[in-house]
């Protein structure tokens, strides 16, 4: 179904998941998801849940957790270095790719995606347990450290800014425009400016998925990435969003299902670039101005 | 703040966080569905609170035809089934807020997820859009008030 891809051999199928999921020995299915409490209202049978926030994030620190940590997680959910972990969730499959985006990052060899996510999986009616699993101790060398050739951070996307090589920025229309960061009476998300890096491109990253929540095929994604936005795969692409797990999901498929040679994902993303002070902003949305000079149609700050 | 309320909250800061995730999910369990005759509002989109990512429609009512219970606020939500999170904390609102006062309603503390101990589980990025329920319903509640 998916062998077109130019890495297919990482998605896996519904049928290939009820098929291995007895497999706990070599197999780990992981679930990720937005939501704190989606796991616990029913699962596939073996899955463990590995949450975003209270697994991934270090509690203190703007960071993922440290090597150390990650092989202690590991080992806690029956996880070793050989383990194929296979990653579903909700949100067609945004946390997955991200919770998939973080295991990379530490150098986790055998990881792959249940396309469709637990949309299809539930879809389909097939079984889901509400009991949680537990496996024997897993047994993790952490690597000696994580993998950045994945991971951009704010001043190299700086400098790519500069040598304006491609960035997409995968947010919905009015965070790029820069017209929504907060309304009138409504608490907002932290961010202090709205817009997006100057240069980058938007395609929301949910274009990448059909209805049911499997990845689009091979040609329609190209038309969508190598098409309206003129990428090729041999570019040097950034993918960023809020805080780095929407573009995490663009990231997988531009690497995996598109073949990009690199793609690396911005995870402080715009809530550290809208807040950071001095760094260039392109807005398209400009409001009536309440002074009375006319509104430009687009402006960059720089 | 009402009794209701106060005893919710004195539970969940009495428990640890795993508790308190099995309480939210109790809680997600109870919310009552959304009256038929919402059903068309809901469909036209109104309703809509758009901070949450999840689509969640909040209907704020009056009683105002029975004299003894003037103005008392009812609450009516839908929330999707893969949002327990979200239906979790509107369901503990719809429960303590049950029959209140517009004054019940604004007497809510607004960081009610810090008090309920919640925004350790969260973070701040899940924990805006429930302050944004919140939000809505105090100033639903207000209006015309």
């Amino acid at each position: 179904m998916s062998a077109n891809y130019a890495h297919p051999e990482v998605l896996v199928s519904t049928d290939w998941v009820e098929k291995n999921r007895s497999n706990t020995k070599s197999i780990r299915i992981v679930e990720s998801d937005e939501d704190l409490l989606l796991y616990h209202t029913g699962h596939i049978p073996e899955a463990v849940k590995i949450d975003w926030v209270n697994d991934l994030n270090d509690p203190v620190i703007r960071d993922y957790v440290n090597p150390q940590k990650f092989a202690e997680l590991c080992e806690r959910y029956g996880i070793s270095n050989d383990t194929t972990v296979v990653f579903y969730g909700d949100k067609n499959n945004w946390w997955a790719c991200y919770a998939f985006w973080v295991f990379k990052l530490m150098g986790h060899e055998k990881c792959l995606i249940l396309n469709g996510g637990r949309k299809k999986w539930e879809a389909e009616k097939r079984p889901m347990s509400e009991a949680t699993p537990s496996y024997p101790r897993g047994k993790y060398t952490p690597p000696r450290k994580a993998d950045y050739s994945i991971r951009a951070f704010r001043d190299e996307v700086l400098g790519h800014m500069a040598s304006k090589r491609p960035m997409i920025d995968v947010r919905s229309p009015q965070e790029f425009s820069g017209e929504r960061t907060h309304m009138a009476e409504y608490p907002q998300e932290g961010v202090l400016r709205g817009g997006h890096i100057p240069g980058a491109k938007n395609v929301p990253w949910a274009r990448a998925v059909n209805d049911d929540g499997t990845f689009k095929t091979r040609e329609d994604l190209e038309s969508i990435y190598q098409g309206e936005c003129g990428l090729k795969t041999k570019d040097d692409v950034v993918a960023y969003c809020r805080i780095g797990e929407r573009s995490s999901h663009t990231w997988f498929v531009l690497k995996y299902l598109l073949g990009f040679e690199k793609v690396r994902n911005y995870d402080g993303s715009w809530t550290e670039w809208g807040n950071s002070v001095g760094l260039p902003i392109e807005k398209d949305y400009n409001p009536a101005p309440i002074s009375g000079v006319p509104a430009q149609k687009k402006e960059v700050c720089v | 703040m009402n009794t209701q309320l106060r005893d919710i909250i004195d539970t969940f800061q009495s428990v640890d966080p795993q508790t308190r995730m099995e309480l939210l999910l109790d809680y997600s369990k109870k919310l009552p569905p959304l009256p038929e005759r919402l059903h068309a509002a809901r469909d036209a989109g109104l309703g809509r609170v758009h901070e949450c990512q999840t689509a969640v429609f909040l209907f704020i009512e009056r009683e105002s035809s029975d004299a003894s219970r003037d103005g008392l606020i009812r609450i009516h939500v839908d929330v999707a089934e893969e949002a327990p999170t979200v239906r979790g904390f509107v369901s503990l609102l719809v429960r303590a807020l049950e029959g209140a006062s517009p004054q019940d309603v604004r007497d809510v503390p607004n960081d009610l997820v810090h008090q309920l101990g919640l925004n350790d589980l969260l973070r701040m990025n899940r924990e805006v859009g429930l302050s944004a329920v919140l939000s809505r319903i105090k100033t639903e509640a207000m209006r015309g008030s």
